[in-house]
C-alpha cells in the first residue's frame, strides 16, 4: 500500500486542468469497478480532494473577476 | 545688328601676356583685348532650352523684351526677343504665361553689353506640364520611391502633429478643428508657408526638414485647399517628393480636391483626399476609442466568466456521479453482495438441516421400523435374560426357546409399556401355531 504518508499530498500543488483531468481517470476507475474496497476508499478519498482543489481554483477565479469587475479602471 | 568688328584695331601679340593669370598692374591687357576674350567665349557658350515664366514683356517694333523668372525660385533674367519670333505661336504670349525657351548669351564688344536673346520660345500648355508630370511620376515610381516597403505607419496616437498649410488657410483651420473634435487633447506643431508660387517648393523644403527632425512631431501633414493645376505644382516638384522620401517622420498629404493627384499623393505614407480626411486619419476619436476599450473589456470579462461557469457546471457533473457523490454504492453494494452471501449460506445451512432432519426422520423411521416398539404396541413382549449387565446397549439375549430359559430364571420382559423382570417357571415345548 502506498507510504503512511497522505497519499493525496500533491493535489494541492495540481494546476485546474491537471487536477480536473486525475478526477475523471478516478471517477471512470471507480465506475469501472473491479478495484478492492481498500483500494475504492483510497480512489474516492482522492477524488474528493481533486474536486475539492477544482473548486478552490474555480472559486478563487470567480473572486478574482469579482474584483477585477468592482475595481474600477485605473487609468483614466 | 552685329557690329563692325573691323573697327577693333589689332594689338602686337608680343609685349602683351599671353593669359589674363599673366597680367599684372604693370603689365596690362588692352581692354579690347579682353573684351575680345570675353566675347570669344560667350560667343562659343551653347544655347540653352530653359523652362521659365514670363513676368514682364513689352514689345517695340519688331524687337521686344521680356524678363523670364525661374519656376521654383527667386531668379529672372531679362532678355530680347525678334517680335517675329515671338509671334510664329498660335497663341500669343503674354505676361505670366509659363515658356520654354531657348537662349542664347550675346556680347557687344563695343559696348561691353552682355545680354540674353531668345532664339525661339514656346508656351508649356496645361498638356505639356501633366505630361511632365507623368514622366517624372513615372521615373519616381520605376526608381521604388513609391514602393509600399517604404510607407511608414502613422501612430495611433501622435504626440505632436506637424502640419505644413498656407498662411491661415481654410485647410488649416480644417485639419484643426477636426483633430480637436476627436480628441482634444491634440498638440501641432504649425508651419505656415507659401503654397504656390516659385517660393513654395523652398519654404516648403525648409518647413518639412524641421519638423522631420522635431523629437516630438511623429506625423506631418501637408496640407492645401482646391487650387489650379499651376497652383499644386509645387506638390509635384521632385526635390520636395525626394525629401518627402528621405523624411523619417511619416508624411500625410492632403492637398486640393479629391481628383487633384500630385506627386505628393504618391510619396506621402498616407494619401487624404481632403484637409479634413486627414484630420480624421492622424487622429482616433476619443469617444469611439473609449467605447471599443469598454466593449473589449466587456469581451475579455464575458469570456472568461463563460470558461468559469463552464467548467464549474462541468465539475458540478463529475461530482455528481454517483461514485462520488454517494461513495457509500461502494460499501452497500458490497454490503448487499455480504447480505446475499449470507442468505445464500443461510438458506443452504437451513437445506442442509432439513436435509439432516429428513435423514434423521427418515432413519428414525426406519429404526421405529426395526424396531419392536410396534410389536410390543400389539401386545407381544420381548422376553431377556438378564445375565448380563443391565448397562444399555449391552448384548442381552432374547429367549428365543423355552430351553434358555429353565424355571428360575431370572427374566427381563419388555412389552410396549415398558420393562419388569421376571422369573420362568419352565418352559414347555411351543405349539405350532
Amino acid at each position: 500500500m502506498a507510504a503512511e504518508a497522505n497519499p493525496n499530498a500533491d493535489i494541492e500543488a495540481l494546476s485546474y486542468e491537471d487536477a480536473r483531468e486525475q478526477l475523471m481517470g478516478v471517477v471512470s476507475k471507480l465506475e469501472a469497478g473491479g478495484a478492492s474496497l481498500e483500494e475504492s476508499l483510497a480512489l474516492w478519498e482522492r477524488g474528493e480532494g481533486l474536486a475539492k482543489r477544482c473548486e478552490q481554483w474555480l472559486e478563487g477565479a470567480r473572486k478574482r473577476l469579482a474584483a477585477a469587475r468592482d475595481r474600477p479602471a485605473q487609468d483614466g | 545688328m552685329s557690329e563692325d568688328v573691323a573697327a577693333a584695331t589689332t594689338v602686337p601679340a608680343t609685349t602683351v601676356p599671353a593669359t589674363a593669370a599673366e597680367t599684372s598692374p604693370d603689365n596690362p591687357w588692352p581692354l579690347q583685348l579682353l573684351s575680345q576674350k570675353l566675347r570669344m567665349h560667350i560667343d562659343r557658350a551653347p544655347s540653352a532650352w530653359v523652362e521659365g515664366q514670363v513676368i514682364e514683356l513689352n514689345r517695340r517694333g519688331n524687337n521686344a523684351y521680356l524678363t523670364l523668372r525661374d519656376i521654383d525660385a527667386e531668379i529672372s533674367l531679362p532678355a530680347s526677343v525678334w517680335t517675329k519670333v515671338l509671334d510664329r505661336q498660335e497663341s500669343p504670349l503674354e505676361r505670366g504665361s509659363r515658356v520654354v525657351a531657348l537662349l542664347k548669351a550675346e556680347f557687344w564688344l563695343k559696348t561691353g553689353r552682355l545680354s540674353m536673346s531668345v532664339k525661339d520660345i514656346r508656351p508649356v500648355g496645361l498638356g505639356d506640364l501633366l505630361a511632365r508630370i507623368e514622366r517624372l511620376r513615372h521615373a519616381l515610381a520605376a526608381e521604388g520611391l513609391f514602393s509600399d516597403a517604404r510607407k511608414k505607419r502613422l501612430p495611433l496616437l501622435p504626440h505632436r502633429i506637424g502640419l505644413i498649410t498656407g498662411r491661415d488657410s481654410d485647410a488649416k483651420k480644417d485639419v484643426l478643428r477636426n483633430a480637436a473634435l476627436r480628441w482634444p487633447a491634440v498638440e501641432f506643431e504649425i508651419r505656415e508657408v507659401a503654397v504656390q508660387g516659385n517660393t513654395a517648393v523652398a519654404q516648403l523644403l525648409g518647413a518639412l526638414r524641421e519638423l522631420d527632425a522635431h523629437p516630438e512631431v511623429d506625423v506631418i501633414v501637408i496640407a492645401r485647399g482646391g487650387g489650379a493645376l499651376e497652383d499644386l505644382l509645387p506638390f509635384s516638384n521632385e526635390e520636395l517628393i525626394r525629401a518627402v522620401a528621405d523624411a523619417v517622420t511619416p508624411v500625410v498629404s492632403a492637398i486640393g480636391h479629391e481628383a487633384d493627384r500630385p506627386i505628393l499623393d504618391d510619396v506621402a505614407d498616407l494619401r487624404a483626399s481632403t484637409p479634413t480626411d486627414a484630420a480624421k486619419r492622424i487622429v482616433p476619436d476619443v469617444v469611439e476609442e473609449l467605447a471599443r476599450v469598454r466593449q473589449a473589456r466587456d469581451q475579455l470579462r464575458r469570456g472568461v466568466t463563460r470558461l468559469v461557469d463552464r467548467e464549474t457546471d462541468r465539475l458540478a457533473s463529475l461530482r455528481s456521479r454517483p461514485v462520488l457523490a454517494a461513495p457509500e454504492v461502494m460499501v452497500t453494494g458490497r454490503h448487499d453482495d455480504v447480505e446475499r452471501l449470507k442468505i445464500r449460506a443461510h438458506s443452504a445451512l437451513t437445506m442442509a438441516v432439513a436435509r439432516a432432519a429428513d435423514q434423521l426422520d427418515h432413519l428414525k423411521a426406519q429404526v421405529r421400523a426395526l424396531s419392536p416398539q410396534q410389536t410390543l404396541d400389539r401386545g407381544y413382549a420381548v422376553v431377556q435374560l438378564t445375565d448380563g449387565g443391565s448397562a444399555p446397549g449391552t448384548h442381552r439375549d432374547v429367549v428365543r426357546h423355552p430351553s434358555q430359559a429353565p424355571s428360575g430364571t431370572s427374566l427381563s420382559i419388555r412389552v410396549a409399556g415398558g420393562r419388569f423382570a421376571a422369573q420362568s417357571t419352565g418352559g414347555q415345548e411351543p405349539t405350532d401355531g
